[in-house]
């Protein structure tokens, strides 16, 4: 098994690996309530992730979250001022049915700008598996798109048992766990076993050293995918983390860009 | 670059509850420093925190005897109840190389302020003795810490594990007001920009790279600092220089 070793000197000595690209799957935008954000804008999100050698953001703006009012509006902004780094998720808030389905119609006239949907049942207080997130589902389902989800621990809205019923439903759309069912990790990792469409993402869980390796010991690295967060969190302190995990070169790799080029379908040059 | 890494917050010791790989001796502390580049901890036992202090003081200053690159903490309780604090507490600590103190108030069911710390307090600002504080283990949480400045603003504080998600809004208000406390990075580093932001407004000088071994990775925070968006000369400071100098400054 070759080691990380190399990787690992090449990400210290430099801050980038050009033969290894990062995809973060998991990342934000804008400012938001509950915390200060360092960099809010998508011209300071191209700087930082071009210094961490981040070939790819795939994220939804705070706004097409939590802000209504404005939906997803800032995502299609961010993405065609910088499209070499940004791609969104397009942001679905079932507290808005009428809305959903005009987000789900419009789809394709952004097909430069989305990879897929985000929800996020805790912050819309409605489970994913809710019949006005079905529009969305239903189109991701067709594509085989990626569905980036909020989830944490076994809650009635955003834990495992929620997650198992919407894989059970749409087995073609490809279902990101944001977090993995945060604390909830050995029903993550079940989920992954059960479901070939499932994939552990790492952003909240990589400030806690084991939780990567057990992932990787019982699963494989193929079904997890790297994100952050971003501009949560640091890209740099999540490489590290994930160079620390002690995984072989070929386990690295495929978290941070073979797994996500799979699900994003893209072909490198 | 490279940088000489003096980690502010690295424990060893088996904790009752199972933590991944941890350093479980001094020695095995050492041989995670030695692979991963950490030239020198300001070390703590876990027994400090979850058996019982004063024993756990016991262990960490044997275990480190001898150990030139480790440098102890010692727990705190209350004065009132002489289990740790006793008459020759500051003649010890020099003795076991003890540089610093760490409080557990919500652990260990007591109230950090002037009423029960007053005089002891005033003695260790006076001897410049960092106080360490982990935000996210029973510091008693952000209006404890707010209190116990105000009552000892000259007081060296170091607040390490200040929190998953990002603290600015608790953090800076306290480097703007208190000119000798400092923040561990360990979290602060998971912090994007959280390195960069906070050192353009309050200077490399209040920052200490922590990695908060066993519980996180030390290459997250290391690589966090190597290549965050400062000057090769904060990076220095924050990495080793600043502990070394809050280490020196002790009177003991």
């Amino acid at each position: 098994m070759k080691t990380s070793h190399h990787l690992k000197k090449t990400f210290f000595t430099r801050g980038r690996a050009p033969d290894c690209p990062i995809y973060d799957l998991h990342g934000h935008m804008g400012p938001y309530h509950g915390l200060h954000i360092n960099r809010e804008t998508a011209a300071q999100a191209d700087a930082a992730l071009k210094r961490a050698g981040v070939r790819l953001l795939a994220f939804c703006h705070h706004s097409a979250l939590a802000a209504p009012d404005i939906g997803n509006a800032d995502n299609i902004k961010a993405v065609r001022a910088f499209p070499d780094r940004l791609r969104a998720y397009c942001g679905i808030n079932p507290n808005y049915p009428d809305q959903v389905e005009k987000d789900v119609a419009s789809f394709d006239r952004y097909a430069d700008v989305y990879v897929g949907f985000k929800f996020h049942p805790s912050m819309h207080g409605i489970p994913v598996t809710d019949p006005r997130n079905a529009p969305a589902w239903q189109f991701a389902d067709a594509r085989a798109l990626p569905v980036l989800l909020h989830t944490w621990g076994g809650g009635p809205t955003e834990g495992h048992p929620a997650v198992r019923k919407a894989a059970e439903r749409y087995p073609r759309a490809k279902i990101l766990l944001g977090h993995s069912c945060h604390d909830s990790w050995n029903e993550a990792i079940q989920l992954v076993k059960d479901f070939p469409n499932v994939y552990l993402e790492l952003c909240a869980v990589m400030d806690e050293r084991g939780i990567l390796e057990r992932f990787v010991g019982e699963l494989g690295s193929k079904r997890i995918v790297f994100g952050t967060d971003y501009p949560w969190f640091n890209h740099h302190y999540y490489i590290g983390a994930v160079l620390g995990a002690g995984l072989s070169e070929d386990d690295c790799r495929n978290v941070f860009y073979r797994n996500a080029e799979k699900i994003l379908k893209i072909k490198r040059r | 670059m490279t940088l000489s890494f003096f980690d502010a917050n690295l424990c060893f010791g088996r904790p009752i509850q199972a933590v991944y790989q941890p350093a479980e001796t001094a020695a095995d502390l050492q041989r995670v420093m030695a692979h991963n580049g950490i030239t020198k901890g300001l070390v703590w036992h876990i027994a400090q925190r979850e058996y019982a202090a004063s024993e756990g003081n016991r262990l960490l200053a044997k275990a480190i005897a001898g150990r030139k690159n480790l440098f102890g903490c010692w727990a705190i309780l209350p004065p009132q109840t002489d289990e740790v604090i006793t008459p020759d507490f500051f003649r010890r600590m020099k003795t076991r190389r003890i540089f610093a103190l760490r409080a557990f108030p919500t652990l260990h069911n007591y109230i950090i302020n002037r009423v029960v710390f007053g005089k002891f307090l005033v003695e260790v600002t006076e001897r410049r003795i960092p106080l360490m504080l982990s935000v996210e283990k029973a510091s008693g949480g952000w209006p404890a810490i707010y209190n116990l400045l105000a009552e000892f603003p000259n007081l060296t504080c170091i607040f390490c594990d200040i929190g998953i998600w990002n603290s600015d809004r608790f953090t800076w208000p306290l480097l703007e007001n208190y000119p000798n406390v400092f923040l561990e990075t360990s979290l602060l580093a998971l912090e994007d920009a959280g390195i960069e932001e906070t050192v353009a407004r309050y200077g490399a000088e209040r920052l200490l790279f922590g990695s908060n071994f066993p519980e996180r990775y030390p290459e997250a925070a290391m690589l966090a600092l190597l290549h965050a968006a400062i000057p090769a000369a904060a990076k220095r400071k924050i990495a080793s220089a600043n502990l070394e100098g809050l280490i020196k400054r002790v009177r003991l």
